[in-house]
């Protein structure tokens, strides 16, 4: 196509392996992410107009703790920097939106996330209502589970669809050199594990993940600089719902991701490849039926979030997966989503494209 | 280009205190919110997008609190936006916000920023949750004594810019200190913190919330009220540390002066710009970020201090509303200078109105003197003609 | 004692104080008194009360209702394993209870016993604490129990009359996160060297600049520093800026009188260390320009516990501090601007 100088595409993608326990920080895991993919573009730092890059100081318990990632850009001479407290998929969205300016022409996104250092089962209490969720202790695996056992009694699925999940992920993981579990599984084995919150077991829980990951988006003509084929970007949008589950009509649909899929244009052609991030096994379930997609839509071959979770950069990951799928694997139109906060509270969507 | 022209059109903030014991966080961030809407005349669905901006999220304990405050900031159904860039933060949160009006993506982009310090404690989290911490002071001290050694500042400039920003402060109804009755003898003798910071050379630590509404241009044009301009904006970055990095000098500073007066068509600061909000959280850095953002030339901008050039009556005045040094929610303090940038050129800061104001800039900075945001606002698209 | 850092236990816990506002004090003051109450807005009754309404964001206003103490299990979940976090020491469900006058659920925990006694439609009734140990903040209630008499609650849906003034405007919230972090390989090789009694830094191939206190890359030029780059700097040099804190107190500060943290430019390594202590000298004492010299511990006692991937240039238990060599001091302005 000839692009317009609003069109952005992302034009390369590049993750660090993903580890159980790193012995790197996280700003050394910055610099491999973003050293590898200034390498596979061809790119010299000075060309990148925005660097933006999305963490968490909770991740490490402490303050300020993604100014130290930033050495791992070479900030001199000074350079236009932002940083979200987001996963690295709304870093995304912001270099999109500082790309759209018209000033700029290149910007990289980021995430990043040592998760080993923190207890999931502990870490999360105080992302909830300060007053009415954090003082019970409230666990983001509990709050999952209870979002499970909804969808349960709704009807919509079973526990042996929960398990088909998790089968099918980690199988597609296999050919995924990025993942982190992967491997032949069947239903009927993993549902002979005990409950860590009932309904969900053990391997409907995410992994726990030390990585990061860096994009490289383009804009107009310049895409061709750095890659034969661009995943054209043509609609992205994100949106949130009511904080707590309690207050939400319907847990076992996702209106926020609904919202964003009809934002960024998903029903307007069919989806070849969607990257879900689904954190836990059921709400890939949800995500999908919530995005419209259908059975022709092939869902995270890279084996998703459930194969590799690093919280701040599982999202960013879905988006360079999908991409690639334009890039490398000849696809024609992918999807990528990421999700934050108690039972799929925010949900980003974002539709790419490949020249025809 | 696609960057449209984008309009300021509601200013709201809270009464900043050191500790707001009359509401919640979401009652904080909500008390701004609603005023910008009121200044604005829309009402919460009017609102496309929602930026929420804070300093780290140990201040107040409560991870990624955007999720949270969805509701409150009616924001349920929209995008939700959550910006952190160390102190620069709430000038980031209003240039993002800012940009997904001047992109086309939104239409009407509300940006919040706040801190409720009373929560937790600041020192605490900038230790690292350790003994003998340092704090914001500890870390700046030494730049600023640097500072004062190069350029050969008499000692009384910190002094004064410490008063002068109290008595703006106290004629700003929102400001937590209005200590109306400073005087230089008073910061002289207020205890000595940071060597050579005294007390009274300090920020306060305080609650408190800033909202800014923007729009494009049709709705800065049919705003009911004189709309405010966003004629540049910039967030500039450098490393914290390497061997012979000047902390006093940014080149982080002049990059991103120089690209917001290159946009707008500054080219001699001091006469065009009529002007400035600067993040102050301990008296020196106004003279030091005259420098460093080339209004002042080098070694020159504690005479801009000493001259009165600085002061509310003068040819360049700096913190009109009290400045950080007056109200410190940390989060919300750079927003806050943005907000008062755009009130002036607005005409609607009252008590602490800067006459003709038709351009003015707005600056945050932040971590290790690293990060900084800014921008140019003006009563018109072209207030330079 | 350990001579090498591996791995570092860290417990990041601070006493928060939460000011409620109206909405929640009126809540956690009837709380308090063993009443449950929600706020009818848009329609609806939500329990506990939400400040703002989450369909419309209008002011959820001040329609209270008196809800519970009884409810019904619309969803739930069990937890096998508590954490410290949790409230009760043994297995317990978590759930959503939608209290008998209330339209929403409250999520709340559920003392049943046992997993198999969680079900969707169970009724349950609160079990508060005794009343002197109410606080006003939602563990006030212990957990949720089967109820004894599933009848529906006497008064629910009623309206409540909150007092002119709430008893109760504060909670405290004390957080309490364990952080496991590693030594990463530049740290283990600062703090080997500190053992060893050297200061060692990492010098930058491209643009030549040493760091001490190594960071394994060079933020000027992005790229990664290795062993390789590992060089051995002086442990003397001349003091190039300097900072006086005023210790405020805070919870898990360690200080109660002014201290000194020095920049110290390394002899012939143009390389500054920071953060560094001055010994023999009190705060006011410490000028610009002063020579001094490193102050080891003994071999055997040296200790680096303490160094963790945030320490860049802490000299741990093995760096006593810095003492004056005796030199006269060098002309201050020649090193003012070398902080860093
Ligand atoms: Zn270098």
């Amino acid at each position: 196509m000839a692009p317009t100088e609003n069109d952005i595409a992302i034009v390369g993608f590049a993750q660090t392996s993903p580890d159980r326990r790193t012995q790197l920080t996280e700003a050394d895991l910055v610099l491999h992410a973003t050293r590898a993919v200034i390498a596979d573009t061809g790119l010299d730092k000075s060309e990148i107009g925005f660097t933006v890059s999305g963490s968490c100081d909770y991740l490490s318990g402490q303050a300020f703790s993604f100014v130290q990632n930033t050495d791992a850009y070479g900030m001199v001479p000074a350079i236009n920097e932002s940083h979200v407290e987001m996963d690295g998929a709304w870093a995304l969205y912001e270099a999109y939106v500082r790309l759209l300016q018209g000033d700029i022409d290149v910007a990289m996104a980021v995430g990043v996330g040592k998760n080993s250092n923190s207890d999931p089962s502990t870490l999360y209490t105080i992302e909830f209502d300060p007053y009415y969720l954090t003082p019970l202790g409230t666990d983001t695996w509990s709050l999952a589970a209870l979002q499970a056992r909804a969808l349960l009694d709704s009807g919509k699925a079973t526990e042996r669809d929960f398990a088909d999940v998790v089968v099918r992920n980690r199988a597609n993981a296999k050919s995924n050199p990025y993942a982190q579990i992967k491997g032949d599984y069947s239903a009927d084995e993993l549902l002979a594990a005990d409950y860590v919150r009932n309904p969900l077991r053990r391997h409907d829980l995410p992994p726990t993940t030390d990585q990061a990951a860096a994009i490289i988006l383009a804009r107009g003509k310049r895409a061709y600089d750095f890659c034969e084929r661009p995943a054209w970007i043509t609609g992205i949008d994100h949106r949130i719902e009511a904080h707590l589950p309690t207050v939400r009509k319907d847990i076992t649909t996702s209106v926020s991701t609904r919202l964003a899929a009809q934002g960024a244009g998903v029903g307007k052609g069919p989806i070849e490849v969607a990257e879900v991030h689904a954190p836990f096994s059921f709400q890939e379930l949800i995500v999908a039926e919530s995005l419209g997609l259908d059975a022709s839509t092939e869902i995270n071959p890279s084996g998703g979030a459930l194969a590799t979770h690093a919280v701040m950069v599982a999202g960013i990951i879905r988006m360079g997966e999908a991409a690639n799928q334009i890039i490398k694997n000849g696809k024609n139109r992918t999807l990528a989503h990421s999700t934050s906060g108690p039972c799929l509270q925010q949900n980003l969507v974002c539709v790419m494209e490949g020249d025809q | 280009m696609s960057h449209q022209p984008v309009a300021i059109v509601g200013i709201g903030q809270t009464h900043h205190k050191r500790k707001r014991a009359d509401v919640s966080i979401a009652g904080l961030v909500r008390e701004a919110a609603q005023r910008a809407l009121e200044d604005a005349n829309m009402d919460w669905g009017d609102i496309d997008a929602v930026v929420l901006g804070k300093a780290p999220d140990l201040f107040e304990g409560v991870m990624k609190p955007e999720m949270y405050l969805a509701d409150a900031l009616g924001a349920v159904n929209k995008p939700m936006f959550r910006v952190h860039t160390a102190g620069s933060v709430g000038g980031s949160t209003g240039i993002v916000g800012s940009h997904l009006v001047s992109s086309g993506r939104h239409k009407r982009v509300l940006s919040v920023a706040f801190e409720k310090q009373s929560e937790g404690n600041a020192q605490f989290a900038l230790g690292g949750g350790k003994g003998a911490s340092i704090g914001a002071g500890g870390a700046f001290a030494p730049f600023i004594r640097a500072y004062i050694r190069r350029s050969g500042a008499p000692e009384d400039i910190g002094w004064m810019v410490a008063v002068k920003d109290r008595l703006n402060g106290a004629k700003n109804p929102y400001a937590h200190l209005k200590l109306a009755d400073i005087t230089i003898d008073k910061v002289k003798e207020s205890p000595m913190m940071w060597d050579p910071l005294h007390f009274l050379e300090s920020c306060p630590s305080s609650d408190g919330a800033c909202a800014v509404v923007f729009t494009d241009e049709d709705g800065g044009k049919a705003a009911s009220k004189p709309p405010a301009w966003v004629l540049a904006t910039a967030m500039k970055s450098e490393p914290g540390w390497y061997s012979g990095r000047d902390a006093v000098n940014p080149q982080a500073a002049h990059a991103c002066a120089q690209e917001i007066y290159k946009t707008v068509g500054i080219t001699n600061p001091r006469e065009q710009i009529d002007c400035a909000e600067l993040y102050v959280p301990f008296s020196w850095y106004e003279p030091m970020w005259l420098e460093a953002h080339e209004i002042a030339a080098p070694g020159e901008g504690w005479k801009m201090t000493q001259s009165g050039a600085t002061a509310l009556d003068g040819d360049f005045p700096v913190n009109m509303s009290g400045g950080v040094l007056s109200s410190n929610p940390i989060g919300a303090s750079g927003l806050l200078r943005f907000a008062e940038a755009a009130l002036q050129v607005r005409g609607l800061a009252e008590d602490h109105q800067v006459g003709g104001a038709n351009l003015a800039i707005a600056q945050a900075y932040g971590a290790n003197a690293q990060f900084f945001a800014m921008w140019a606002v003006g009563s018109s698209l072209n207030p330079l003609g | 004692m350990a001579d090498t850092v591996q791995e570092f236990v860290f417990n990041l816990t601070f006493p928060f104080t939460r000011t409620l506002g109206s909405t929640l004090s009126t809540f956690s003051s009837a709380l308090a008194q063993g009443q449950i109450i929600g706020v009818r807005t848009g329609g609806r009754v939500i329990a506990p009360p939400l400040e703002y309404d989450p369909d419309s964001a209008a002011d959820s206003g001040t329609d209270w209702v008196r809800v519970g103490p009884k409810g019904t299990v619309s969803t739930w979940t069990w937890v096998p394993e508590p954490t410290n976090l949790h409230p009760l020491d043994h297995a317990f469900g978590f759930a959503f209870i939608t209290l008998d006058g209330a339209d929403t659920p409250m999520l709340h925990v559920v003392d049943a016993g046992s997993e198999s006694a969680m079900a969707a439609g169970m009724r349950v009734e609160a079990s508060f604490k005794a009343p002197a140990d109410c606080v006003g903040r939602i563990d006030d209630i212990i957990a949720f129990v089967p109820a004894a008499d599933p009848s529906p609650s006497e008064g629910a849906g009623e309206p409540f009359a909150a007092p002119e003034e709430n008893d109760i405007t504060e909670m405290d919230a004390y957080c309490d996160l364990t952080y496991v972090d590693n030594a990463s390989p530049t740290t283990t090789m600062w703090a080997k060297a500190l053992m060893e009694g050297r200061i060692i830094g990492q010098k930058c191939p491209q643009c030549e600049r040493t760091i001490v206190g190594p960071r394994g890359m060079c933020s000027v030029c992005a790229i990664e520093l290795d062993e390789s780059h590992v060089i051995d700097v002086p442990d003397r040099g001349v003091v190039s800026n300097f900072t006086i804190v005023t210790p405020v107190q805070y919870h898990g500060q360690t200080e109660t009188e002014p201290f000194v943290r020095c920049s110290i430019l390394l002899d012939g390594a143009n390389a500054v260390i920071a953060q560094q202590e001055i010994l023999g000298i009190t705060a006011s004492e410490v000028r610009v320009g002063m020579h001094v010299e490193c102050v080891w511990a003994p071999a055997n006692e040296r200790s680096v516990q303490d160094i963790d991937n945030r320490s860049r240039g802490s000299g741990g238990d093995a760096i006593i501090g810095w003492r004056l060599t005796g030199e006269p001091d060098e002309p201050a302005e020649n090193y003012l601007n070398r902080m860093m």
